[in-house]
């Protein structure tokens, strides 16, 4: 029952999600805001994969997702390959970094986690500035212009791109989704809840949460493959950026609902066009303004709610039980 | 058959002597207490069976094969485990989630559901699989740990104070329980810290004191013996 | 090559006396109050921006304008904590990163409102002064930012050891309950004790301000560094952050023989993560 009216919910969310941009000019602001607001969804389903299923809070992001634009940046500049193939090829450097960081990582909790995390993307964020040669520096990327196609996921109009984003949200989901319910996600909680308890009953701690950091840092860089075929250009500080990347990953899905299917959406969907308007209404007449705004917001959303954020853990987790109960 | 053999297990903590040259063995299908003052160690010496603490020194033997020093994982998988003495349920989750978790160890999700919809029914709460596990009443609480464990398949079950905070009646039904479990095959080493229930129940008993094991006996032995009426019994059954 | 060395171990140590005294204050508040204030380095910023000030508009040299600084940014601290922080006290620790990630952004954008983004620094006579000591040279304005950070850091140490405040904070830090029982008003010490943090924090950007441009975005280039020095004396204590803060200005200073500017820091991320994975509770003494 519950099930098959989630399924319905989906189905119509998502045929709602195919026509809107029907409604709207094809190259227009908002078809581009709606395409950045799927795009942080599904960046955030990602991260949900570490900050909601394993409950650790990942402040470095980034790293993946700008090893993963450059990466596939790198292959199609100098060796002509399709963003498709480097979009896979991203998702093993991103998986390899992720393996990488997970190891010193492994046993920190809370703050110093984040810290760790915070830390280890501003690490290339520091070392593609510094490398010039090989990725631009400071100067940053561009994708070369070329005939627009699919092959080369190179689109004329900016609607092509929101499909994009539309299918990357929906596999993201689809793969969050999946490790939710399956063995990986019931190990992920008991190991979250109580490790201790969890070892004992048989849980490989370290397997486990090494599976999802990998999980999540592929699926991340890929999507750092669609950004940079979106966005034409970028440079260290955008796709390694703590604020703009790591930190907003993880505050839209907090915001949304941490460790819930739909929480990343909802988070984006409210965060993403709140920043644009803020840019919109205050950008021209004083640089920070809008980011003054986005920060203040930022402050009254902990505060109105100082629990509502653990709430929102919470909810997720006490309202399963009962959902379970409906469902069987 | 012995299907438990310590010999000479030793762990410190700092300075701290936990555990100094622990030696026992438990046989297949025995239910042995073990029993002692706060502080003695008895926690100590679960944990570090399970592998949750890296023993100084001394070893382990599950069913002839060494485990001192492996991960509690490997050890759960070879047939031990235990329920903790603050009873650590995933109180998020609901009761069947709770015990599908030790069913992961040998099968996937579909068939661990099915084995802690058994495990639950072995403990007599399968109308309560839905609940959330934070919401149970003590003695629900320490079935729940109980079916947990024996949804890993596990030849010996440590309980470590299972009974803590349960009243007379509810103490009763948890040692009908564990008869139960041991006539299904099982064999369990008891923490606790009840007098009555360890006599009643228990086999053979271990005595732990300052880290040491001072007497191992039948429960009648163990009552009459001068070192542990010192150490610990006096007062307990003067009350 | 050895005296290139000794005189990067002697800047190094220098410099790191001021690290030691802007991450005291990060220490301090997660000592007392369990919160690691990612926002911390912003008050460098305006201890940097209020000495700049003083100067000039005053003429008043930003030795003696830290004092001013750390009165100013120490109110401030105190209301900030008695208005916000102190909502999240309990709260879980993702509130509290975001909590002090939104006060970032928002000190931050408001320097960049009111001041604009250019760089400003100011000109004092010992500026580019440098006494020679056998082969060696000894910067006079970091030998004063030296000195000025030993003397705060005493004064702090008397405070904590030899007050009625020290005591008190530290038996809040222990139990506010008992705390409580006994009189201490924790709510009042708290504040101070997140005022005298980022007061701390704001007069050693002051004493540096003799050798270095302040902008409203400063605060990034010492986020990391900050947090390594906490981290690397263990994060709650005081005389860890010494430590922790000299090792750093040596591990800087050294590694800028080796290594391009740019990728000093790289090397000081590196430490950082290897110190959490192996020690996360410090070099020295343990956190708490």
């Amino acid at each position: 029952m519950k099930r098959a009216r989630n399924l319905l919910v989906a189905g119509a969310g998502l045929a709602l999600a195919l026509i809107l941009p029907m409604a709207v000019d094809a190259n227009g602001y908002a078809v581009r805001v709606l395409t950045l607001v799927l795009l942080f969804a599904a960046m955030a389903q990602a991260w949900n994969i570490v900050g909601g299923l394993a409950s650790q809070m990942s402040l470095g992001h980034a790293a993946f997702f700008g090893l993963g634009a450059y990466t596939s940046t790198l292959l199609l500049i100098h060796f002509g390959l399709s963003p498709w193939i480097g979009m896979i090829a991203s998702a093993l450097v991103g998986g390899a970094a992720a393996f990488a960081l997970s190891l010193p990582t492994m046993r920190l909790k809370g703050h110093y986690f984040a810290l760790a995390t915070l830390a280890f993307a501003e690490v290339f964020r520091v070392a593609a500035n510094a490398w010039s040669s090989l990725t631009g520096g400071p100067v940053g990327l561009s994708i070369p212009y070329g005939e627009p196609s699919f092959l080369m996921m190179q689109f004329q109009d900016t609607r092509s791109y929101y499909y994009l984003a539309l299918s990357a949200f929906a596999v993201v989901t689809v793969v969050f989704a999946a490790i939710k319910f399956s063995s990986l996600g019931y190990r992920l909680r008991a190991i979250r809840e109580n490790q201790a308890a969890a070892e004992v009953v048989g849980v490989q701690t370290t397997k486990v949460k090494i599976q999802a950091a990998v999980i999540s840092g592929c699926l991340t860089a890929a999507l750092g493959t669609i950004y940079a075929q979106l966005n034409f250009f970028f440079d260290p500080d955008s796709v390694f950026a703590a604020l703009q990347i790591s930190i907003r990953v993880a505050l839209i899905t907090i915001v949304g609902g941490i460790g819930t299917v739909v929480g990343p959406l909802v988070g984006a969907v409210f965060i993403i066009p709140l920043e644009e308007l803020t840019n919109v209404l205050f950008a021209d007449k004083a640089a920070g303004l809008s980011q003054l705004v986005y920060g203040l917001l930022l402050i009254v959303i902990v505060l109105i709610q100082p629990r509502g954020l653990a709430a929102l853990v919470g909810s997720a987790l006490a309202r399963r039980p009962k959902t379970s109960g409906a469902g069987t | 058959m012995t299907i438990l053999a310590v010999s000479n297990l030793s762990k410190s903590f700092g300075g701290l002597h936990a555990l100094s040259d622990v030696s026992f063995t438990v046989a297949q299908g025995e239910i042995v207490g073990l029993i002692g003052p706060n502080g003695a160690g008895k926690s100590t010496l679960f944990s570090t069976l399970m592998g949750l603490h890296r023993p100084n020194g001394g070893a382990v033997e599950l069913a002839g094969r060494p485990v001192a020093g492996r991960k509690p994982h490997v050890i759960a998988a070879m047939g031990m485990t235990k329920t903790f003495q603050n009873v650590s349920l995933f109180t998020e989750s609901s009761v069947l989630d709770n015990v599908l978790i030790g069913g992961l160890l040998h099968s996937g999700v579909a068939e661990a559901r099915a084995e802690a919809m058994a495990c639950l029914r072995r403990v007599g709460l399968t109308d309560i699989a839905d609940r959330a596990a934070g919401s149970l009443s003590f003695p629900e609480r320490a079935r729940v740990e109980v079916a947990r464990a024996l949804c890993t398949r596990p030849k010996l079950l440590l309980l470590d104070e299972v009974m803590a905070a349960l009243n007379t009646a509810e103490m009763d039904d948890l040692l009908g329980l564990i008869r139960q479990l041991r006539g299904e095959g099982l064999t369990l080493l008891v923490v606790e810290h009840h007098m009555r229930a360890i006599m009643s129940v228990c086999d053979r008993v271990l005595v732990l004191n300052f880290g040491k094991l001072i007497a191992d006996g039948s429960p009648a032995d163990i009552a009459r013996d001068p070192d542990v009426v010192r150490a610990y019994l006096g007062r307990e059954y003067a009350e | 090559m050895m005296v290139s060395f000794i005189q990067a171990l002697l800047d190094g140590l220098m410099v790191g006396g001021v690290y030691a005294v802007i991450s005291i204050g990060l220490t301090l508040v997660f000592g007392i109050m369990g919160i690691v204030n990612f926002a911390q380095a912003e008050f460098l910023m305006i201890g940097m921006f209020v000495a700049y000030f003083l100067w000039s508009v005053l003429g008043l040299d930003p030795l003696v304008g830290s004092f001013v600084a750390f009165a100013v940014v120490g109110a401030l601290g105190y209301v900030l904590q008695r208005t916000i922080i102190k909502r999240v006290l309990k709260a879980p620790a993702v509130a509290q990163v975001f909590l002090t990630v939104g006060l970032l952004i928002v000190l931050e954008n408001g320097a960049l409102l009111a001041f604009g983004s250019q760089l400003r620094s100011v000109s004092v006579s010992y500026q580019t002064l440098s006494w020679k000591l056998g082969p060696f040279f000894i910067s006079v304005p970091y030998l004063a930012a030296f000195a000025m950070s030993v003397l705060s850091g005493l004064a702090l140490w008397l405070f904590l050891n030899r007050s009625w405040f020290g005591w008190a904070m530290r038996s809040t830090a222990q139990d506010p309950m008992a705390a409580q029982l006994i009189g201490i008003n924790t709510d009042r010490l708290r504040a101070i004790a997140f005022g005298v943090g980022v007061g701390l924090t704001a007069f050693g950007g002051a004493v540096v301000l003799p050798y270095l441009s302040v902008f409203p975005t400063i605060g990034g280039q010492f986020i990391v560094l900050m947090f390594t020095v906490a981290v690397l004396g263990g994060l709650g204590s005081v005389a860890g952050a010494v430590v922790g803060g000299l090792a750093v200005g040596v591990i800087t200073s050294v590694s800028a023989l080796f290594l391009p500017v740019q990728l000093q820091n790289l090397v000081l991320f590196l430490v950082f993560i290897a110190v959490l994975a192996f020690r996360p509770d410090g070099l020295i003494g343990s956190a708490r």
